[in-house]
């Protein structure tokens, strides 16, 4: 793991030591080097884990979410190139700086044994996106949003802390390895309940949940588009992974305990799809369809059967792709249109073709078109829901097609019809934001051809 | 016991003050308020906006109204009305006479009274809000009369063959039936009248204002009073079809001043509409408008300039009674009836010589001596004994080149939309511009009347769009 913390770290004085018209083309080419070291972890021996110290391990479900976060950093800051252009040399590093650290902090958090260091990671990677959204934001909203991204997490989060002190000192330890085989059965108990709340709540605002989700909108529209990348992609992630690994201690209380949370989650996907229907506003859109997509990946963790679980895992590295191309689709119509309103921005396949066809194709990943990964993670978890109730199948089916039509929606609106006369002078697809969008589907095209490897 | 009052009243009256600001500032901060811990920036307009609209007049309101009436989801589009002048002292739309008429020889001039009267006779189907009284235009239907001496009568008959192909109810009047029409009428001179009698007569245009402006309002536009001092491009360096190289520009940000402070807010814009009225000219050359080589099409300027006209009201007794329709003489010179005292509202236009200086608006009451009185005495012999009891000065946003409205996206500045330059008859074309220039911005084109003719390339290749005045 070293070989992975360690360069990501000296990235930092890369950066403040670098010339100034050097910054980008050094943070971006290290940072692709340094996702290229993570992709051997992705060679999992079957069920166990590869435990390369007493801190750091990684088995099949955090390796892919590995190499996930650290492909995702040279394309934000390929991302960010055109906003911060205007900035002085020592804001562009200070930005750079802070997704290093965001980076290397989530680089720890996956791969953490022990859960203490787990959770102070990831509390600590609330600081660096806390300081991106409010600093670099567009609009004033953004104080707002930030406020809501920190305390909705920290709410739920302190809870967690209380839990895992419990349970060091009731089992003795925390480290994950150890835990899976000392796990006991747990009774239903108040306490116990108490406990499970504890454990999963701060999962669940991270994912985020349905009735807890109203800082993830606000959040995604208002920070710039490293930070949406960064946000979409990985930090929800965390609440995923969190949950997969923290339900090993909480068994066999889930399985009562969980029906409200599904539920929610049930409810929640179908009406934030519908809510996508409805939306003006290009980022806010594709913001609410990730919360659409983790909800289908909390029902996935909460039934827990081997097939779920893979669901899960294949959705959250597809939606994590899926979801940032979007992201980067709508900064390079906002940079070129300076509003993020869809309709003022219409018939851009006839202006920017190119451009036309990456959108085409991510939309296409959006609403899980065979044979992308998206299609197999959402179809393992509609198998396991089915399984568990066959009752869920009928809101499964609705939601897969709302997501079809908001997705195309989208594309419509954006890319057919005849273009504004406003927008005729936009500039054309610059290479490197043709680059930005085909290094997000090559992987996402690639794992199609072999999704053993994102299949927990 | 006094002092002990006095010294209550103070400290009541300071605690009042520091309540309603605390409240402000818990208000901001529930969920749902717009705070800045910062520092208060309630007073400011947004960072951003989809559409900037120069200029809350009526023909900005109604861009602005048209503009959410249209878009296809609903609170899709936010708007910003940034306007300089929040009691409206100096603009042109209250200062205005009110009078809509559809006797223009322009086709699309009729079609766009032809629904600008719809829309005010429906005003109240139009701008309802909620909960709120509906609006009483106090529209007067008594009609235009216009009178034509020997050298204009071939002109106003084609002007009226026009209208009534465009579905205007208009007649032709000969001296004899002028005479038993109206017979304070000194039909000496005239050879021909035409008579509106239906949708032609005057209106109260303040309160169309304050209609749309509480409509507007309701459905979410934001107002900002504020001056725009700067737009902030960046231009593109294209080459067209036939090979020729053009720099196009697009506005992405304007910087609106508050009032009275230094204070200034940068607002990011995709859409700016120009419709500043009489200042138009001044707004466009911000845009850098007209800045290159004359005869070019970046040298073309907008050419909308300040002219003052002056307003007269005056007391005749013994004047014409209820019927009296909007006179206009061959002479240039008008008047209507103002209520039901035996008031009249008039004036002139002068010449292009006896121009008055537009720097204030100072009444010229020798004017009147002069130019007005005269030729109203000698049409209606009842004027020879009035009383003028008050007189005001507006700003026509006079367009220089054809005097008649510039509206649609500027071809090189294209983000940039016009709804100016109507010389005087703006406030009665307002609706019906408004939507046309709404359509141009959503859809792309125009869709219910064709305004291609009054596009902003007409400058620059010098096609005319003239009134065939019978003055």
């Amino acid at each position: 793991m070293l070989k992975i913390i360690i360069p990501t770290a000296m990235l930092m004085p890369m950066t403040w030591l670098s010339k100034p018209n050097m910054i980008w083309i050094n943070s971006t080419t290290y940072s692709l080097l340094i996702s290229l070291i993570s992709l051997p972890y992705l060679n999992q021996l079957g069920d166990n884990s590869l435990n390369l110290s007493l801190l750091f391990f990684s088995d099949s479900l955090s390796a892919p979410l590995l190499v996930l976060t650290t492909w995702l950093l040279p394309l934000m800051l390929m991302a960010s190139q055109s906003h911060l252009s205007k900035e002085t040399l020592a804001r562009k590093k200070l930005y750079i700086t802070m997704l290093i650290i965001l980076q290397l902090l989530l680089i720890m958090t996956f791969t953490a044994t022990e859960l203490i260091m787990f959770y102070i990671l990831f509390e600590a990677t609330l600081i660096p996106t806390l300081i991106i959204i409010t600093r670099w934001g567009n609009q004033t909203e953004r104080l707002n949003a930030g406020l809501y991204f920190l305390f909705y997490t920290l709410m739920g989060s302190l809870p967690l802390l209380v839990a895992l002190l419990y349970i060091q000192n009731t089992t003795g330890t925390l480290n994950f390895l150890i835990i899976q085989y000392w796990a006991k059965p747990i009774s239903a108990t108040w306490s116990n309940i108490f406990l499970w709340l504890a454990c999963m709540m701060a999962f669940m605002v991270k994912m985020p949940l349905y009735g807890l989700h109203l800082w993830l909108p606000k959040a995604h529209v208002e920070a710039p588009i490293a930070g949406s990348m960064v946000l979409a992609a990985v930090l929800l992630k965390l609440g995923g992974y969190g949950m997969m690994r923290i339900t090993i201690l909480l068994n066999p209380m889930t399985n009562q305990m969980a029906y409200p949370f599904m539920m929610l989650s049930l409810w929640g996907m179908v009406m934030t799809s519908s809510i996508c229907l409805r939306q003006t506003d290009l980022k806010s859109l594709i913001a609410y369809s990730s919360v659409s997509h983790m909800a289908l990946v909390i029902v996935a963790v909460l039934i827990q059967t081997p097939w779920s679980y893979m669901g899960a895992t294949a959705l959250m590295i597809a939606h994590g792709l899926t979801s940032s191309m979007l992201f980067c689709l709508a900064n390079s119509n906002y940079e070129r249109v300076h509003s993020r309103t869809m309709i003022l921005a219409r018939g851009l396949q006839t202006i920017l073709p190119l451009m036309a066809a990456w959108w085409l194709l991510a939309s296409l990943a959006n609403l899980a078109l065979p044979p992308t990964i998206n299609l197999i993670g959402e179809l393992f978890v509609v198998m396991a829901s089915f399984s568990w109730s066959n009752m869920t199948i009928v809101l499964m089916g609705t939601n897969i097609i709302i997501t079809a039509l908001y997705t195309l929606y989208m594309l419509t609106t954006t890319q057919r019809g005849k273009y504004t006369h406003h927008i005729k002078n936009i500039n054309p697809s610059f290479t490197r934001e043709n680059a930005l969008m085909a290094l997000h589907l090559l992987p996402l095209l690639l794992l199609s051809l072999n999704p053993k490897i994102v299949l927990g | 016991a006094h002092d002990v009052k006095t010294v209550g009243r103070l400290g009541g009256g300071d605690r009042d003050g520091k309540m309603s600001e605390i409240k402000k500032k818990i208000q901001s901060i529930l969920p749902g308020g717009d705070w800045n811990p910062l520092y208060d920036t309630s007073h400011l307009p947004p960072e951003s906006s989809d559409v900037v609209i120069v200029g809350g007049g009526v023909l900005g309101l109604s861009v602005a109204y048209w503009l959410k009436k249209l878009e296809k989801p609903r609170g899709a589009i936010r708007v910003l009305v940034v306007e300089r002048d929040h009691t409206y002292s100096r603009a042109s739309t209250v200062l205005s006479v009110g009078g809509i008429r559809q006797q223009f020889s322009v086709p699309e001039n009729v079609q766009l009274s032809l629904f600008s009267i719809d829309f005010l006779r429906n005003i109240n189907e139009y701008l309802a809000v909620a909960d709120d009284p509906p609006l009483d235009i106090q529209f007067n239907p008594s009609g235009y009369l216009l009178l034509a001496s020997e050298k204009g009568a071939a002109i106003m008959e084609n002007n009226v063959k026009v209208q009534r192909q465009e579905g205007a109810k208009v007649c032709l009047m000969s001296p004899e039936q002028l005479r038993n029409k109206f017979p304070w009428i000194n039909t000496e001179g005239v050879a021909l009248a035409s008579y509106g009698m239906e949708h032609e007569g005057w209106f109260d245009p303040w309160c169309l204002l304050q209609g749309l402006r509480r409509k507007v309002q309701s459905m979410g536009v934001l107002f900002c009073r504020g001056e725009v001092t700067r737009f902030m491009s960046s231009s593109n360096l294209m080459k067209t079809a036939s090979g020729e190289e053009v720099n196009l520009k697009r506005i992405h940000e304007v910087h609106v001043k508050i009032d009275q402070s230094l204070e200034y807010q940068p607002v990011e814009c995709a859409i700016v509409i120009n419709a500043a009225g009489a200042w138009s000219g001044q707004v466009a050359e911000l845009a850098g408008i007209g800045k290159g080589p004359p005869g070019t099409l970046q040298g073309t300027k907008l050419p909308v300039e300040l002219r003052k006209r002056y307003v007269y009201l005056w007391h005749c007794p013994q004047g014409p009674g209820l019927e009296t329709p909007f006179v206009i003489d061959p002479s240039g010179t008008y008047f209507r009836r103002e209520g039901l005292g035996h008031n009249y509202l008039g004036g002139c236009s002068p010449t292009e010589e006896e121009e008055p200086d537009p720097g204030n608006l100072e009444v010229d009451h020798d004017f009147f001596q002069d130019r007005v009185w005269p030729p109203l005495a000698q049409r209606v012999p009842a004027f020879e004994t009035l009383k003028v009891r008050s007189a005001w000065a507006g700003y026509y946003d006079y367009n220089t080149f054809d005097q008649n409205g510039v509206v649609g996206p500027h071809p090189l500045v294209i983000n940039m939309y016009f709804a100016t330059g109507f010389s005087g008859h703006g406030l009665q074309q307002a609706p019906a511009v408004g939507r046309a220039v709404a359509e141009m911005v959503l859809e792309g084109h125009f869709q219910t009347i064709n305004l291609s003719s009054f596009l902003f390339s007409r400058f620059y290749s010098g096609e005319k769009v003239q009134e065939h005045n019978i003055i």
